[in-house]
């Protein structure tokens, strides 16, 4: 049974992605996007909860590093005559090169590590209340500096012409790579030291770990998978705008993980997934019957609820087990 | 373990966990005044004194938890006063906590692994620890139960194991008894005779159960209100009769 166990906890989230990958192709085209939206969310939630899920510390600002990610892929990507024409004012670095589709997520991966660590470097010796409104200046910051600093993206105007190459084959591949790292990551020593942390610091620390390093650890590494999973959502819509990734995105995916339960891997893709089927069918309940913004008014409420009724989430915040 | 060589130089100046002169004051009052303390390697010093004294304070300005106000903290011949707990537990200075601190959704097994983790064991080693542990301690047949659903004893010794599981040359025992039953002490005193014997550590045992400290120490410290009140072997001790006032009569009140 302990040998069972640690692939029961890989297995469940992968067969509930590849169920999602097959369903996308098997439905209308106006169907598909809602599922390929649904796997992407997957990807951002998962690679939020590497940080919030391990270190019991909560964070506003991981939709950050899917910002940087997803403007850094977009604009990597965009063809180089067409990027002259509509991006002037770019570094030359920026404007003068193209990347292809798998480097331009690797970049996006970098951008959000690069970022996460300048900023997890000061705030990640601060804990509950302090740590939750220092993440959130830091969404404030970056959403700031992509609205109005036009060198290094497209500003306060939507960055379009971005090759859409996430289809179902790479919404797939791509949630499996960062469930893969994020399961990985909390089986390794380093997963298990941070664990004991959200625990009970001070018990931690009497034997021998270092909170602020190994919250820091994986601050970086969500915040790469962050990236990552930006990089996945730019090519999904082949635009992107600063409001897109801002305050709207960081509740839905909050909301998914509160929903699933935040100290699993179970209830991170639990939680993407049902939370983005429903925001589906509201959306599409939207256009007929129902007024707008009935959309995040019932998430909400959702949320609310989960967190009376049943704080630990959908999953009880514990992996699949038998 | 530690090999023959490693033993013989335990008997050196470098073994020993020491607080020189230390004091502190909380909100003007002064918790420890001018108290210093010498644990060695491979003896067992008991800390008694009533409720008050600066036996918790001085176990957390020793761990790393607390900061003196003044005076030093050494660890096998290192000034360590400015280091914290987690760099301390990995220099060989272990403690368990007044009220067990067991991560409480973990199993017992998993406790006793992450605290081999923490000192940095790789994970094969960290679980081989976990089962000698865990039977040196009688909880194998609790390893897959979850923490938060121990007993009160059971905790205690889980706190025992996962201080152990450090390798440590020194560790602070702050009443590990309290909530034992009675019938278990002899068992306990025996588990910290091995400490002592078997893991070549030095133990400082904080508790009110003067019987078990009279039992296991070789030497014993006394405070009351922040300073040494008495100090020496245990039979000395018993026989004081400052200490008599100071302690027995406190805990006969109680």
């Amino acid at each position: 049974m302990r040998r069972l166990a640690p692939v029961l906890e890989l297995a469940g989230p992968l067969l509930l992605i590849v169920a999602a990958g097959l369903l996308s192709t098997a439905v209308s085209r106006s169907t598909q996007i809602y599922v390929l939206h649904a796997i992407v969310a997957v990807a951002m939630v998962v690679a939020i909860y590497v940080f919030i899920g391990n270190s019991g510390v909560l964070s506003f600002g991981q939709i950050s590093f899917v910002a940087v990610g997803a403007f850094a892929a977009g604009v990597m990507t965009v063809p180089l005559l067409l990027k002259g024409a509509i991006l002037r004012d770019l570094f030359p670095i920026l404007r003068d090169h193209e990347l292809g589709n798998v480097e331009s997520l690797l970049v996006a991966a970098g951008v959000g590590a690069v970022l996460a660590a300048v900023v997890g470097l000061p705030l990640m010796r601060l804990s509950g209340l302090a740590a939750g409104i220092a993440t959130f200046a830091v969404l404030e910051i970056t959403n700031n500096l992509l609205r109005e600093w036009t060198a290094i993206g497209p500003g306060a105007t939507t960055l379009s012409l971005v090759p859409q190459t996430t289809g179902p084959a790479q919404a797939t591949i791509g949630a499996t790579l960062v469930v893969l790292v994020a399961w990985a990551y909390q089986r390794s020593r380093f997963g298990r030291r941070l664990r004991a942390t959200r625990e009970d610091p001070a018990a931690a620390q009497a034997v021998g770990i270092s909170v602020h390093r190994h919250r820091l650890g994986a601050f970086v590494l969500s915040g790469a998978l962050c990236g990552f999973a930006g990089g996945l959502y730019v090519h999904m819509l082949g635009s992107i705008s600063t409001g897109q990734v801002y305050l709207e995105l960081t509740f839905l995916t909050l909301a998914m993980l509160v929903v699933g339960g935040m100290t699993s891997l179970w209830g991170a893709v639990v939680g993407a997934l049902a939370v983005s089927g429903l925001d589906s069918f509201l959306a599409e309940a939207e256009r007929g019957a129902l007024p707008d913004g009935t959309r995040l008014v019932v998430v909400g409420a959702v949320m609310a609820l989960v967190l009376v009724l049943r704080p630990s989430g959908i999953t009880g915040g514990k992996e699949l087990r038998l | 373990m530690s090999t023959a060589a490693e033993t013989q130089a335990g008997d050196g100046a470098g073994d020993v966990l020491r607080a020189s002169s230390v004091s502190r004051s909380f909100a003007g009052v002064r918790a420890l005044q001018d108290v210093t303390l010498e644990v060695r390697r491979h003896e067992v010093v008991g800390l008694i004194g009533p409720n008050g004294a600066g036996k918790s304070t001085l176990v957390n300005v020793l761990s790393g938890f607390d900061r003196p106000d003044d005076g030093a903290v050494e660890l096998a011949g290192r000034d360590v006063t400015g280091w914290n707990a987690s760099r301390r537990a990995r220099a060989g200075l272990a403690r368990t906590f007044q009220h067990s601190r067991a991560f409480p959704s973990l199993s017992v097994r998993e406790n006793v692994e992450v605290a081999a983790l923490g000192i940095g064991a790789r994970p094969r080693e960290a679980a081989r620890r976990a089962d000698a542990l865990l039977e040196l301690l009688g909880l194998e047949k609790l390893a897959a139960v979850t923490a938060s659903a121990l007993s009160h004893g059971d905790e205690r010794r889980l706190g025992v194991a996962r201080a152990l599981a450090t390798e440590p040359h020194f560790v602070l025992m702050d009443e590990p008894a309290a909530g034992l039953p009675e019938a278990e002490l002899p068992e306990f005193a025996a588990v910290v005779r091995s400490v002592r014997d078997e893991h070549d550590a030095g133990v400082l045992l904080v508790d009110h159960n003067v019987a078990l400290v009279m039992d296991v120490c070789d030497r014993i410290q006394v405070l009351d209100q922040g300073r040494t009140l008495a100090e020496g072997p245990p039979g000395e001790i018993r026989a004081n009769l400052d200490v008599a006032a100071a302690y027995l009569g406190e805990s006969a009140a109680e």
